[in-house]
């Protein structure tokens, strides 16, 4: 037992999975119930999908892209003795479009929205289990639908007061136009996309050199971050002439740009967003908050079909929940709540019996009641119970009173109505 | 003291030559000794022979510092568990052969089969392909003769396109260059002076290049298959290796004559004088899934790797349907230098020593997965090896999980048995849902011959 590799960690916990404390997770229900409040104001209803689902529904072309594909978390299942493998869950979207075309394709709209995790092996520290919330608009809603989307997911940021949110658009269509247009053939095409989602730029450079027609320079598309619907204006006609299949993106962006400059939001305007996903085909979405991003999705045309179904349009967001949580301040007690802790003073049964009892009246009446002292306890009154008379006192920083009834403690507890 | 891993088998030879040209000779690994351990450097190093498969992984493990093995199996290593331990140094410029895709036609299944013994560059390979749908299936040996039947493409590792075409088989794509390489440990080259063999080692001449990474065709281009028509022939699997001439004796004591399937030889595809009935010569290893999947309809296969499937997929619907009564021997617990004659005692020997998993190391993963389980061990991480295992223990890993028969290699090696938990023999097995229809009828009468000559009396030295 003396490799290296064999010694004893310190910790028993897996590498790159974290836990929660209970801080963490008053937090982590802040922003779910934000969420889940605001999709159901919207019309939207929860579903949940299995933390195992068949790898094959990640590996076609246009799903997952082989970067992301790369890190799953794929094996045999017991009963896999077939050779197909199975995955944990690397992605939401693909298993709600799984469940859609498999449960409740009904040929009506499906506004679904999911709280679950996904798994992807880091080695980078970060963590393997990655906390979403998100939404799915599945159902032919056209540009409107992606107005929504964008609207639902600041909606679901407002109650958590966070500042510097900046919302960032483009369209799928963008990138793939230009690179047809370039004379790519599919395949070099996804190369050349999965660059540009890496961020390599020299694509640019090459594309740029088989459009002799362009009588504007790529870089105004790709190194360029634009505002609002002018950008766009700005694009469109020198850009369209050479490559004409650029103008229904553009037009579609501009629909989207316009309505939410309507209502108040001025997105900023880029060519590439959609990182390591293959399956958006319309328009894209990121919203930052405190300069990291904490909202991402799109429209996803194909990925129905690809996943089994009938093809059917849609779109959704996922919100990640890890940089959130460290954007929202530490949850702090209302200053009015009145937290309680029972202390028994004797070691009967009857006496414990009543405490219980005690505790249920008070708790009926809206107040906190302790039973059990717990490590996170900051108790503002104490209430002694005991079976002799009297039967309780209250005990508060500056004083304490005595009482035979428990309605009577009730009543000075009681919150204000 | 400096360790390295050493192969064992096709570079055997040129390893040699190497190490003597590095003025680091082993005399007793030149000339073959059967030991698995071997001093060098003057007593500052030690070197250990191994499968070359589990050269990578005891280097990366770090209970070797360096390592010689095939480039394709440091692949294997490294599409599994792209952070591992491992430094590529040099390639050794012998051992050259390439990893290519082959098929036997032009069609495939909707859901590609793809078999080979490189089942994580296979992985690899159809991911990056983008296939909608696939399979692999890891095999010990003979992925060659898996097409068409029984699979579509092939991993496999030939020379050149010609060796590929010498299995009958068309080659698809060339995916790996593969070829000796000089391998250490990451950690043992930060901080360990390794200079006595590296530099030797290297002073041997040859350039140093970048390893050749893995290659995968834009498309197979292969066409889907329409469904095929239902089988009308029995299909009968028959082990290579060890486990042959038991098998033959079997078929001789059920008065079944294969042509062609004698010791010494392997012919994939000997003909049975079974009217209706097909033979294909694989591992006995990997005949459970085979049968699981229906692709054979019957297997003559070792109890125990029936045992290692069903512990790995408990709802397979493969079952042992005849007890052959050779090849027999028992699946054991060993350990060696443990005061403790229990395995309870010696997990105790251990934790008192280290809180650090126990290292379970057997050719048999999911039984010492499954054994590890049902006895506690607690923290332990199973090794797979693929041969050598009587070399193991105590210094690569604190138990091993392996077949024994007269316990002679046992007592050789100063081994001892803490637990006999398993008996094996040789055995039918055959899928729950029996074949239907005109296969019937040549299934039942196959089954009772070889139930007859499993009944009649076994010659003394039946067993392993």
């Amino acid at each position: 037992m003396g490799s290296p590799m064999a010694e004893a960690s310190t910790t028993q916990r897996s590498r790159g999975m974290r836990d929660l404390l209970p801080d963490e997770m008053d937090r982590m229900r802040t922003v779910e119930d934000a969420f889940a409040a605001a999709c159901r104001g919207w019309g939207y209803r929860e579903v949940r999908t299995p933390v195992i689902e068949p790898l094959h529904l990640f590996t076609s072309a246009g799903t997952l892209s082989p970067q992301t594909l790369d890190r799953v978390y794929s094996f045999l299942d017991w009963d896999g003795w077939s050779g197909e493998r199975v995955v944990l869950r690397p992605d939401s979207t693909i298993p709600a479009a799984r469940l859609y075309a498999e449960r409740l394709d009904g040929g009506r709209v499906a506004k679904l929205f999911y709280n679950q995790n996904i798994f992807h092996f880091t080695d980078d520290g970060s963590s393997r289990e990655e906390w979403q919330c998100g939404v799915e608009l599945i159902g032919d809603t056209g540009a409107a639908g992606d107005v929504e989307l964008v609207l639902l997911a600041l909606e679901t940021l407002k109650p958590l007061r966070l500042s510097d949110i900046t919302v960032r658009l483009s369209h799928a269509g963008i990138v793939r136009s230009v690179l047809a247009a370039a004379g790519l053939a599919p395949n070099e095409q996804s190369s050349a996309y999965n660059r540009l989602l890496d961020g390599d730029m020299t694509v640019v450079d090459e594309v740029e050199a088989r459009l002799p027609q362009l009588n504007a320079p790529l870089r105004l598309l790709f190194e360029v971050e634009g505002k609002g619907s002018a950008y766009i204006a700005n694009l469109r006609g020198p850009l369209t002439a050479a490559m004409p299949a650029l103008a229904p993106a553009l037009d579609e962006l501009a629909f989207v740009v316009a309505a939410l400059e309507a209502r108040g939001v001025t997105p900023a305007v880029q060519a590439v967003l959609a990182r390591r996903f293959e399956y958006y085909s319309g328009m894209v979405m990121k919203i930052e908050a405190g300069g990291g991003r904490v909202i991402a999705g799109g429209r996803y045309d194909d990925l129905i079909g690809l996943v089994g179904g009938k093809r059917v349009p849609a779109s959704g967001f996922a919100t990640y929940l890890a940089p959130l949580l460290d954007l929202l301040p530490p949850p702090t007690r209302n200053a009015a709540e009145r937290r309680i802790v029972l202390q028994p003073e004797g070691e009967s049964a009857a006496l414990l019996a009543s405490m219980y009892e005690t505790a249920e009246r008070l708790r009926s009446a809206g107040l906190c009641v302790e039973s059990v002292e717990g490590m996170d306890s900051v108790p503002t009154h104490r209430l002694i119970c005991r079976e002799g008379s009297p039967a309780f006192t209250l005990v508060w920083p500056d004083s304490q009173e005595h009482f035979e009834r428990i309605d009577d403690v009730a009543r000075v507890l009681e919150p204000e109505r | 003291m400096i360790r390295i891993a050493l192969p064992t088998g096709d570079l055997r030879k040129d390893t040699a030559a190497l190490l003597d040209a590095a003025g680091i000779g082993i005399d007793d690994y030149t000339t073959g000794s059967r030991a698995l351990r071997f001093p060098m450097l003057d007593g500052a190093g030690v070197a250990r022979v191994f499968r070359e498969r589990d050269i990578p992984v005891q280097v990366a493990l770090g209970n070797y510092d360096a390592g010689i093995c095939s480039l394709s199996w440091i692949e294997e290593l490294t599409q599994r568990y792209p952070g591992h331990e491992v430094v590529r140094v040099r390639n050794l410029g012998y051992g050259g052969h390439g990893l290519w895709l082959a098929s036997a036609g032009d069609e495939a299944d909707a859901s590609l089969r793809i078999v080979s013994e490189y089942s994580q560059i296979a992985e690899t390979v159809a991911r990056r392909l983008r296939l909608r749908r696939y399979r692999v299936f890891p095999v010990w040996g003979a992925a060659e003769a898996y097409p068409p039947e029984d699979a579509d493409v092939a991993l496999i590792a030939a020379a050149d396109a010609a060796a590929v075409e010498a299995h009958g088989l068309r080659p698809l794509a060339r995916v790996l260059e593969t070829s000796a390489w000089l391998i250490v440990n990451r950690q043992s080259l930060a901080t360990k002076d390794l200079a006595p063999l590296l530099s030797r080692l290297l002073a041997t001449g040859g350039a140093a290049s970048a390893a050749p990474a893995i290659s995968v065709p834009a498309t197979l281009g292969l066409r889907e298959s329409r469904p095929r028509p239902e089988r009308t022939r029995l299909r009968l699997a028959l082990p290579d290796g060890h486990a042959q001439s038991h098998t033959i004796a079997s078929l001789q004591a059920a008065g079944l004559r294969v042509p062609g399937y004698d010791e010494g030889t392997v012919v994939r595809r000997p003909r049975i004088e079974v009217d209706g009935v097909d033979v294909k010569v694989i591992r006995p290893q990997d005949m459970p899934q085979q049968v699981a999947i229906g692709q054979f309809d019957l297997a003559v296969t070792g109890r125990d790797w029936l045992f290692d499937h069903l512990v790995q997929f408990p709802s397979s619907p493969v079952e042992e349907i005849i007890d052959l009564r050779r090849s027999i021997y028992g699946l054991a617990a060993i350990v060696k230098d443990v005061q403790a004659d229990t395995v309870g005692g010696a997990l105790k020997e251990w934790r008192a020593r280290s809180d650090a998993p126990i290292r379970v190391a057997s050719e048999y993963p999911n039984i010492a997965d499954h054994f590890a389980r049902e006895r506690h061990f607690g923290r332990y991480s199973v090794i797979p090896i693929a041969g050598a295992s009587e070399g193991f223990v105590p210094d690569d890993a604190e138990i091993l999980i392996e077949g024994i028969d007269t316990g002679s290699s046992v007592r050789a090696n100063k081994l001892t048995v803490l637990e006999r938990f398993y008996e094996s023999t040789n055995c039918v097995i055959a899928n729950k849902q029996r074949p239907e229809g005109a296969l019937r009828p040549v299934f039942d009468a196959l089954v009772e011959r070889l139930r007859s000559g499993a009944a009649a009396p076994v010659a003394a030295g039946g067993g392993a």
